[in-house]
């Protein structure tokens, strides 16, 4: 195997997995906290790849400015949904397991709801636009621009978050929550509020790494679910509330993945992501690097 | 009680004597709404009383489904049927022993991805190995034969789920879903009774699989669908999971309403699935069957 080769196969698993950096981590922060295992998450990068889209599309507005748009858009969405329904369920005097298992159906429940809003908004059709699809030249191999450029963003807005985790006020009450939550509510830190803004920022992740795909694939309203699925796998690799270990496995994954396209073939893809998924729970539930 | 069974006695002779006052198309309705009752009861058997979240129907109902294709033609009728269950309730023996020590939404995640490694392993296995994406059902046996054979599974899941309430099994099953370590040491062997029940439930799905499938002339690894497992855990949510009869109502409503709308108005359908599932969960948390319960008290409060 050439170095130019390994280079290549390197790159492109970083820029994919780069990718799945930022959707895991919003998952991650919602499960962390409020232990709500959204599995609408995949819906929401669905709608807001979607939404830019249809911006793009009618208003010809800049792909990569949508963010702007989504990102808020989906933050407010999600505190909306935190405090009509998240919040009830977790409110109930209940064992945890059948509150988690009922926050768990509460996603289904709204996976169902957003997936049939987008088939009967924009139809089961594939739609797509092509944006900076310019090939650009390093180091001897071949990547697409606009891949590079999502991915960039991605793997920036996900490092970001995580640096201002560890240094914000919000941040540090966050943490607080995710390691001690009895402790962090007994020094003043409002629990409800937290989960909302979390839960928000987690749809907005979400949503944003959508309007940064639509760049690169063509959509139908099913491409949420594969990438819940990665994002969860993502998440128990790199142990639940743990935002570094997300991001490595995330990078991890994706270059995983490339090698397994590389060498086998690509429709081997989502049956070595449920399987690698089954095994980790199986195996090792607190993830790789579970404490 | 006495009342309660002489009810139970009359919906019984009604299914028994309805294939003879109905239309064809009438009675493949009931036919389809029995499938659900079955399946619905059989999940409450074991997620009702232990709580945990299986959403692995869709994995046993289709397993059971594609081995009446693979040995349908060679198999007189009802083998096929009794080799869904066998394959089902062997399934879930392997997916139980492994998965089972798994809590919360854990398990939930893990049978749900079991539904979809089953389909795209069978995709890939039937694309690359025979050549093929599907299979042909040939000689199927006929509509009165199948309906039988379901409303005999759906009775037999009903009987099953009565009298596993009142065993000492039962009690057990209880036991886990309130405390699963205080179960443990009260001394109830909590591995043998989670895996042996929810054998005991995927059995009955596979079954039901397996007699459904003849509905369809062509299988092919579709019949894995994650919308069954989750119309199975609605309906018996809806009706109450802690029940028997709540899960057997809620099936027969989402089923008829199922039948009538999933084909002409798809989308809709499944989206006022959703609102449904979201209103039980935040609404109605012990389903219809515990509004039932708790309404004479809080009339007289």
């Amino acid at each position: 195997m050439s170095a130019s080769l390994l280079f290549d196969i390197l790159v492109t698993g970083l820029i994919t997995g780069g990718i799945y950096a930022l959707v895991a981590l919003g998952l991650n922060l919602q499960y962390g906290l409020m232990r709500v295992l959204n599995v609408a998450h995949g819906e929401f990068l669905m709608l807001g790849a979607y939404v830019t889209y249809s911006l793009h599309m009618g208003w010809g507005a800049n792909p990569l400015l949508t963010i702007l748009v989504t990102g808020p858009a989906a933050f407010v969405a999600g505190l909306v949904l935190h405090r009509l329904l998240y919040a009830r369920v977790l409110g109930q005097a209940e064992a945890r397991e059948a509150i988690e298992s009922r926050s768990l159906l509460l996603s289904f429940g709204l996976l169902f709801v957003l997936q049939n809003t987008a088939l009967l908004v924009w139809s089961a059709d594939l739609q797509g636009y092509s944006y900076l699809a310019t090939p650009l030249h390093v180091l001897g191999a071949v990547f697409p621009a606009n891949r590079v450029l999502a991915a960039g963003v991605a793997l920036g807005l996900s490092v970001a978050f995580y640096v201002y985790l560890r240094r914000s006020l919000v941040g540090k009450a966050i943490r607080a929550l995710m390691g001690e939550p009895e402790g962090a509510q007994l020094v003043g830190v409002n629990l409800t509020r937290l989960h909302g803004i979390c839960f928000g920022l987690g749809v907005a992740m979400a949503a944003v790494t959508g309007s940064l795909i639509s760049m690169l694939f063509e959509l139908t309203p099913f491409v949420g679910l594969p990438y819940t699925v990665t994002a969860l796998v993502v998440v128990i690799l790199g142990g639940l509330g743990n935002v570094a270990g997300s991001l490595l496995a995330a990078l991890l994954l994706g270059v995983v993945e490339t090698v397994g396209v590389y060498f086998a073939s690509s429709d081997i893809r989502l049956i070595s992501s449920y399987a690698v998924l089954s095994l980790i729970l199986i195996l090792k539930p607190s993830g790789l690097f579970g404490r | 009680m006495a009342a309660s069974r002489a009810l139970l006695a009359a919906v019984a002779l009604a299914l028994v004597g309805a294939p003879w006052l109905v239309t064809g198309y009438q009675r493949s309705l009931l036919l389809a709404i029995l499938a659900d009752i079955a399946l619905a009861v059989s999940w409450a058997l074991f997620s009702g009383p232990t709580r945990y979240l299986s959403l692995a129907t869709g994995a046993f109902f289709g397993a059971g489904a594609y081995a009446t294709a693979v040995v349908g033609g060679r198999l007189a009728w009802p083998l096929p049927v009794l080799a869904g269950a066998a394959v089902g309730g062997a399934m879930a023996l392997v997916v139980g022993a492994l998965a089972l020590r798994l809590r919360g939404p854990y398990f939930a995640v893990f049978t749900f991805g079991l539904a979809e490694l089953a389909k795209h392993t069978l995709i890939w296995y039937e694309t690359r190995v025979t050549g093929t994406v599907g299979r042909l059902l040939l000689s199927p046996p006929g509509p009165w034969t199948l309906y039988y054979t379901v409303l005999t599974l759906a009775g037999l899941a009903v009987a099953t789920a009565l009298l596993l309430r009142r065993s000492r099994w039962g009690y057990a099953l209880v036991g886990i879903g309130e405390d699963e370590e205080r179960a443990l040491t009260l001394g109830i062997d909590t591995t043998r009774v989670k895996v042996g029940t929810f054998a005991l439930s995927a059995a009955f799905m596979g079954a039901v699989g397996a007699a459904m499938a003849p509905r369809w002339t062509y299988l092919d690894p579709q019949v894995f669908n994650p919308l069954v497992s989750f119309q199975t855990v609605i309906m018996a949510l809806v009706g109450g999971a802690t029940t028997v009869v709540g899960p057997a109502l809620g099936a027969a409503f989402l089923g008829l309403v199922s039948e009538l709308f999933l084909l002409r108005f798809r989308y809709v359908y499944m989206l006022a699935l959703g609102l449904t599932l979201i209103a039980v969960v935040v609404a109605f948390p012990s389903g219809l069957a515990g509004i039932g319960r708790r309404a004479p008290r809080e009339r007289q409060g």
